[in-house]
């Protein structure tokens, strides 16, 4: 134990994604943190952004403005598909923990990649082709 | 007063798993009325105006608390069932737990007053 304390955490972190074997549910248990941990560095970014309203609406717009342009719409695409999958999985958790999903949690996950895919690729259309 | 090694071992964390899962339900309710009023529908999304009209009525402010309160507990919640998920020294863990309850404190301060501003 005491060895365990001293290695870095963030090292020890790797490695244990690293060296953990990885089954179905494994899967969803890594990118349901690494998407949420993305999405919390996001909310404080969107809290910021949305101070623009502070400064009257010629600075608001012209914030919305840059948002619209190519870098800001990929990231909003990007930003899509981790909700996406958050959200999905998040719904197979619940189902998993209050209902009857673990009979079914593999089963479920199936569902969560295949509209999670379709729902990002409707995502792409909407953002970019529309 | 007793005194405890972890903050983290104040309590099972029962109540945060039970949390964690009703905040997210409730999120992932209002991220669809939030995707088709800010995506679907840009207009009504993104102008000053169409903000400025909601944020002046009491249900939408209610709605935005809501979100941004539920959002930001939701987030950094996860973030501390992360780092409890490994062992460190206790002041390491307890510098993260203060630290995450700052982050929370300010953000959610500065998202509140961009609300009640209006």
């Amino acid at each position: 134990m005491a060895n365990l304390t001293t290695s870095s955490f963030f090292s020890r972190w790797v490695e244990v994604l690293i060296n953990y074997r990885k089954h179905t549910g494994s899967w969803a248990w890594i990118l349901h943190r690494i998407t949420g941990l993305g999405l919390t560095i996001y909310i404080m970014m969107h809290i910021i952004a949305l101070t623009g309203l502070l400064k009257g609406e010629g600075a608001f717009n012209a914030e919305m403005a840059m948002f619209k342009s190519p870098f800001f719409l990929f990231g909003e695409w990007l930003l899509g598909a981790l909700v996406m999958f958050h959200a999905l999985n998040g719904i197979r958790i619940a189902l998993i923990d209050f209902g009857n999903g673990a009979r079914f949690h593999k089963e479920i996950l199936v569902f969560v990649y295949l509209i999670g895919v379709l729902m990002t690729a409707g995502m792409a259309y909407l953002i970019f082709l529309h | 007063m007793k005194t405890y090694k972890f903050f983290g071992s104040r309590s099972s964390g029962a109540k945060n798993w039970y949390m964690q899962r009703i905040s997210g339900i409730i999120l992932v309710l209002v991220l669809i009325g939030h995707y088709v009023l800010m995506h679907a529908t840009p207009d009504s999304g993104h102008t000053y105006k169409a903000v400025m009209e909601r944020l002046h009525s009491p249900f939408w402010k209610g709605i935005d608390l809501t979100f941004v309160t539920l959002g930001l507990w939701h987030g950094l919640n996860g973030t501390w069932n992360v780092f409890r998920d490994y062992t460190m020294k206790p002041w390491l863990i307890n510098l993260i737990y203060i630290l995450l309850i700052l982050l929370g404190l300010t953000f959610w301060f500065i998202g509140i007053n961009t609300i009640l501003s209006f």
